[in-house]
């Protein structure tokens, strides 16, 4: 086995000794000792997140109202049980779940195509296009909302002066119930940047022997990519739907900024982390806000979880477990 | 390996453009050795004292509710905020200054985490009602310091006073509003300007002796609104080829005056509650919903939500729309020297009346200090020095009509030599005496989500031409009766 | 071929092979060719706004308010009349010649203009509609927006803030979330998988849910208005970071640190030296989303440093041009271009590091 040479000079003198361990009971203590590493995530999970979020959970059976003067109460399950029954807690679902049918694939899908043609080696000028194509994703988000609120303006947008010199009469972008869809995932693209950046990285790291074996075998550049590309990079694909599903349950600046919360047109942007939002922090009702917090937080979990269930079934690691 | 070597350069390229950015190094200095050793934090600089204080009791100023987010605004309030300091030595005054877009929320954090402000304003009734309840009772202190409330009118006074008989407020700056008017717009299409004084009963005559005379009334408005709007091809809204979509020049807007139940009150007072507790809303802010979309959407001589969009918000500074309605404050964005569109295009009109009525809404803002304070006595000094010594200073960066009668003058002076024009400020003094009552911001159960529910209704006046009122009133209605009943006391 | 991409995992399995060198060189060309312009089509879709952005940014107020005017910043040429300045307007004359005249006063039906080249004449009566008349435009790009937002943000101190805030926060978020990810990918941690879920979870409930109880508590410890809460949090990983991470680590053989450890290097030394120039890439990318992150957080430093105006950092310092009523999109545009300076600087040096990182990380032995 080709065992590197370990070249490091400076850092590898350093005295690693409280974890320097006897070569015998490496395999039983070494999970003692991963749990070390991951200490400070432990400490810091402890500190910044675990008391805010059983505050939270404890909210939700209160009605804390965050600018009332009246002592908060403790009210059991009633506002678990008004969020059964309540009509807007079903549409802003409805609302979030038509919006993720377009925006998750587009958003693992768009990044990854783009890595594709940003690896190609007879690319000119690799290294501008990817700078080019990764800068939206600084520009500040005030700025961000502004451009498009103008780019995709019915009237003076250049999308639709654009459309017309093809002779489309384009839609009134953000007015209309359904092309609104379209125009917020046109948005987020200009957020893929992180994605994009990682699927390269990871294409990259792909062996190219490997590509040049599967040429070998009269591979076409489609079979290739699809029995070298996709499995190698698998574990990518996998994080970035994750990240984009994450991005999906707490949506909402977006549609916040452009339409000043109030979830136009006709409830179309209404969405789910909106709605918690403005219960929260428009009608300052944190008692049932922590509740639909938390109500998203158990979804959100279960289907995450179920997506790490699915990973062993088409996620591949090449070296390490699931 | 090497490449990490670039990595560093970059970093300690960071740094040293951080290091020279800025004066202020000591504070930032301890942070970095705060925060580098991995381990639980070690100490709490956090403190907000940046220079020694000594024994001052820190009396803190949030802004942004209302005005005073503005560059010139924060600048003049940070001025106040250094001479209040330098006059005495009991009291560190700190301000605040938060983005509007996120205010209600940061404030209601403060509140909520046990950190409230002292001081909240300039907040108008608007944003009082949101956070109604939790305004200290001045009554007290009035009484106790000797405060001199003889420099208002008592009405003035009382309009602050809460049902349950308290005083949470005190007066400061209103706002009367009425019609800003473009002249150049007028001079292009050979119209009469706008009246300027308003009749015995505050009806007024348009264009006497001309061939447009007639009672200045809101279907006057809408009739020479039509000859003001123009599309790109030239032709105004009385031409059968105007083509609404490629509007270039309106004729009308309420100018951040739109909110449902604020233009609906131009057509005369009211309150959206019956006397049973139920939404009603009256009938004049009917007719005016169906007035303006009409004026959006059928004659086309308002602009709708894109169009506004397009505009950049400022509808009538641009220069494309002949009159808007608004009030006082609307000065803080007709530019002046500053900026680069002179202020010199505009003069003032008196509102036009409905049906024999004139309605003028009002906007009355002013500081108010939270029940919450550990400091009252410290904070209503506070409050006397931006009320009175500061007065003059806040209310022309605020563009706001002193409460107090002797400052009225200066006042206008200062807004003079902003206006070199010439602007008939009298219209806005007149415009006082038309004040509505009850206020289109009388407290509402649920006021935010009152608001809320008048927002969506608002938008879909702005955004949709087959928006069908006579059935989204009663819809609206009824969403406001279950508000109104979710929130009662 | 020059760039070839070995690990030393794989050239036991398959033989490394002339790569490249079978396809004819016209046709690698003129592939070459197709995808560059292919891709440069797609960017110039893609970054279309952008050019929206750098339009606006150079226009003034009255420029922007010219709906129906050139995409460029432009404004109609102007001429001195008695004090004022008038619009040149190009104007067609009964005779069927075309004149560029001064408009002194429009009007629908007869608009009165001025000569420039004779003045004195007066004024000249024009019939027809001035609304079809085209101006006299000219390019009037106002280069002082940039200045003008470079002073009212007071920039240098925002800049400085934000470099602070997001410098440091990069550095602590980095080793940390690399610590726990090796941490949790290379060893048998009990309760990885709990582990794992716990700290997805942290970032499933919404931000704001944990807001008013997380502001408490950094009050309650003396910590609003300093960079301690914009800084500190990152010193202890997050769910993003390690995530990323994580699923790299597992990318990398296991052979090699194991290998490492029978060697006798401990597990701090088989990271540093085996483990980590492996994930450069990796690892510079987190480094950059982090940086990029902390640049353009807004509320976070918004709420905490709300008194302290001199400690906010640009994302902060934007807003002034988008207060309640008067927004100046002109300025926020100029401002963010400014803003974005830096990141972008960064970007390109890192891109360097990353990307000769992987190129060369199977040659390098």
């Amino acid at each position: 086995m080709a065992v590197p040479a370990i070249t490091g000079k400076g850092a590898a003198e350093q005295p690693a000794a409280p974890f320097l361990l006897p070569k015998k009971t490496l395999a039983r203590r070494r999970g003692r000792v991963g749990l070390w590493f991951v200490m400070p995530w432990i400490i810091g999970f402890l500190l910044w997140y675990a008391i805010p979020m059983l505050a939270s959970l404890w909210f939700s059976f209160t009605d804390f109202n965050l600018v009332s003067n009246e002592p908060t109460e403790f009210i059991g399950l009633e506002n678990w049980a008004k969020l059964f029954s309540d009509p807007d807690v079903r549409a802003s679902v409805l609302v979030t779940a038509r919006f993720g049918l377009i925006a998750l694939p587009v958003a693992v899908l768009f990044p990854m195509g783009l890595a594709y043609l940003l690896v190609k080696k007879n690319l000119r000028g690799r290294e501008t296009f990817r700078a080019l194509f990764f800068m939206p994703s600084i520009i500040p988000f005030v700025a961000a909302v502004l451009i498009f609120g103008g780019v995709m303006n019915s009237q003076i947008g250049w999308v639709n002066k654009i459309l017309e010199l093809v002779g489309i009469d384009g839609p009134r972008w953000f007015l209309d119930k359904t092309y609104v869809y379209p125009a917020l995932v046109f948005i987020g693209l200009w957020g893929v940047g992180n994605a994009m950046i990682i699927f390269i990285a990871s294409m990259n790291s792909v062996p190219s022997t490997l590509y040049d074996a599967a040429k070998i075998d009269g591979a076409s550049e489609w079979q290739s990519f699809r029995h070298v590309t996709l499995p190698l990079i698998s574990p990518i694909i996998f994080y970035n739907l994750v990240i984009a599903l994450i991005g999906l349950f707490n949506y909402f600046v977006v549609p916040f900024v452009l339409y000043n919360g109030s979830g136009d047109p006709g409830g179309a942007t209404n969405f789910y982390a909106l709605y918690f939002f403005r219960v929260g922090f428009q009608f300052f009702n944190m008692g049932y806000a922590a509740t639909l917090a938390w109500a998203l937080f158990v979804a959100a979990i279960a289907i995450t979880g179920l997506l790490f269930w699915s990973a062993k079934y088409w996620v591949h690691y090449e070296y390490g477990r699931s | 390996m090497k490449r990490w070597n670039s990595v560093a350069v970059v970093v300690a390229l960071m740094m040293v453009i951080a290091a020279c950015g800025g004066e202020t190094g000591s504070e930032t200095t301890t942070t970095t050795g705060d925060t580098v050793g991995t381990e639980a934090p070690t100490t709490t600089s956090g403190d907000t004292a940046e220079e020694p204080s000594g024994d001052r009791t820190q009396i803190r100023w949030f802004v942004g509710i209302g005005a005073g987010g503005q560059p010139e605004q924060a600048e003049a309030q940070n001025a106040v905020v250094e001479e209040f300091n330098a006059s005495q030595d009991e009291i560190e005054l700190v301000i605040e200054i938060v983005d509007n877009d996120v205010a209600y929320e940061t404030l209601a954090t403060q509140i909520a985490s046990d950190n409230p402000p002292d001081i909240i304003g300039p907040v108008g009734r608007d944003g009082s009602n949101a956070f109604s309840g939790l305004y200290l009772d001045l009554e007290p202190l009035v009484e106790s310091t000797g405060f001199d409330t003889s420099i208002w009118p008592d009405e003035t006074i009382e309009n602050f006073r809460e049902p349950d008989g308290t005083l949470p407020g005190l007066p400061f700056a209103s706002f009367p509003s009425f019609i800003f008017f473009n002249k150049a717009l007028f001079d292009e299409a050979g119209l009469p300007y706008p009246p300027q004084e308003y009749g015995p009963d505050g009806v007024s005559v348009y264009g006497e002796g001309t061939e447009y005379e007639g009672t200045w009334d809101f279907n006057k408005v809408a009739e020479i609104g039509a000859i003001l709007a123009v599309d790109a091809n030239g032709n105004d809204a009385t031409s059968p080829d105007f083509d609404g979509n490629n509007t270039t020049q309106w004729g009308f807007v309420w100018q951040w005056t739109d909110r449902l139940f604020q233009q609906g009150s131009f057509w005369g007072a009211g309150y959206p509650m019956a006397d049973d507790g139920t939404a009603d809303v009256p009938q004049t802010w009917e007719d005016e919903w169906k007035w303006y979309h009409d004026a959006v959407w059928g004659t086309g001589f308002a602009p709708g939500q894109e169009e506004l969009d397009a505009l950049g918000g400022n509808a009538f500074q641009s220069g494309a729309v002949a009159m808007a309605g608004t009030h006082l404050w609307y000065t803080c964005c007709v530019r002046d020297d500053a900026n680069n569109i002179p202020g010199d295009f505009f003069d003032l009109a008196v509102m036009p009346s409905n049906n024999g009525v004139v309605t003028t809404n009002m906007h009355a803002d002013t500081f108010r200090i939270l029940a919450s304070t550990q400091h009252p006595d410290e904070a209503f000094a506070v409050l006397d020095y931006l009320l009175t010594d500061a007065a003059l200073q806040l209310l022309t960066a605020y563009g706001a009509a002193p409460a107090d009668p002797t400052l009225t003058e200066d006042f206008f002076a200062s807004l003079d030599e902003r206006y070199p024009q010439g602007v008939n400020w009298q219209v806005a003094l007149d415009s006082a005496a038309y004040a509505d009552v009850p206020s289109h911001e009388q407290f509402l159960p649920g006021w935010e989500q009152y608001k809320e529910a008048m927002d969506t209704l608002q938008s879909g006046l702005l955004t949709d031409p087959e928006l069908d009122l006579d059935a989204a009133i009663p819809e609206l209605e009824a969403n406001l009766t279950a508000i109104f009943e979710e929130n009662a006391e | 071929m020059a760039v070839t991409v070995r690990r030393p995992g794989q050239n036991l399995r398959r033989p490394p092979v002339a790569s490249s060198g079978s396809m004819p060189g016209k046709r690698r060309l003129f592939e070459g060719w197709l995808i560059t312009a292919f891709t440069t089509l797609v960017l110039i879709v893609f970054l279309m706004p952008m050019g929206y952005m750098a339009v606006t940014s150079l226009k003034s107020e009255q420029q922007l308010a010219n709906l129906t005017g050139p995409i460029l910043p432009m404004s109609p040429a102007t001429f001195e009349y008695e004090g004022r300045q008038l619009d040149m307007m190009t104007v067609p004359m009964p005779d069927g010649s075309e004149m560029e005249l001064a408009m002194l006063q429009p009007g629908r039906q007869v608009s009165q203009f001025i000569d420039p080249a004779n003045p004195e004449a007066g004024p000249i009566q024009w019939e027809g509609n001035w609304r079809i008349l085209q101006p006299a435009y000219e390019l009037d790009p106002q280069w002082q927006n940039f200045p003008r937002a470079w002073e009212n943000m007071k920039f240098p101190l925002l800049l400085r803030n934000t470099l602070i805030i997001a410098g440091l926060g990069t550095l602590g978020a980095v080793a940390s979330s690399i610590l726990v990810g090796y941490g949790l990918s290379r060893f048998n941690v009990p309760f990885s998988r709990t582990i794992m879920i716990v700290l997805i979870a942290t970032i499933i409930l919404p931000g704001f849910a944990t807001l008013v109880p997380k502001y408490a508590l950094f009050y309650r410890i003396g910590w609003v208005g300093t960079f301690l809460p914009l800084i500190v949090p990152h010193f202890f990983a997050n769910a993003f970071n390690v995530f990323l991470l994580r699923q790299y680590f597992l990318t990398i053989p296991r052979e090699l640190d194991e290998a490492a450890i029978i060697d006798g290097a401990g597990p701090f030394r088989t990271l540093w030296s085996v483990i980590l120039p492996q994930m450069k890439a990796a690892i510079v990318a987190v480094s950059l989303f982090h940086f990029y992150f902390a640049w353009n957080d807004f509320f976070e430093p918004m709420i905490y440093l709300s008194a302290r105006a001199d400690l906010q950092p640009i994302s902060v310092g934007l807003r002034t041009f988008n207060t309640l009523y008067d927004s100046q999109p002109n300025l926020i545009q100029s401002g963010s271009l400014l803003a974005l300076i830096i990141p972008v600087v960064v970007f390109l040096f890192a891109q360097r590091v990353f990307l000769q990182g992987i190129d060369l990380s199977g040659v390098q032995k």
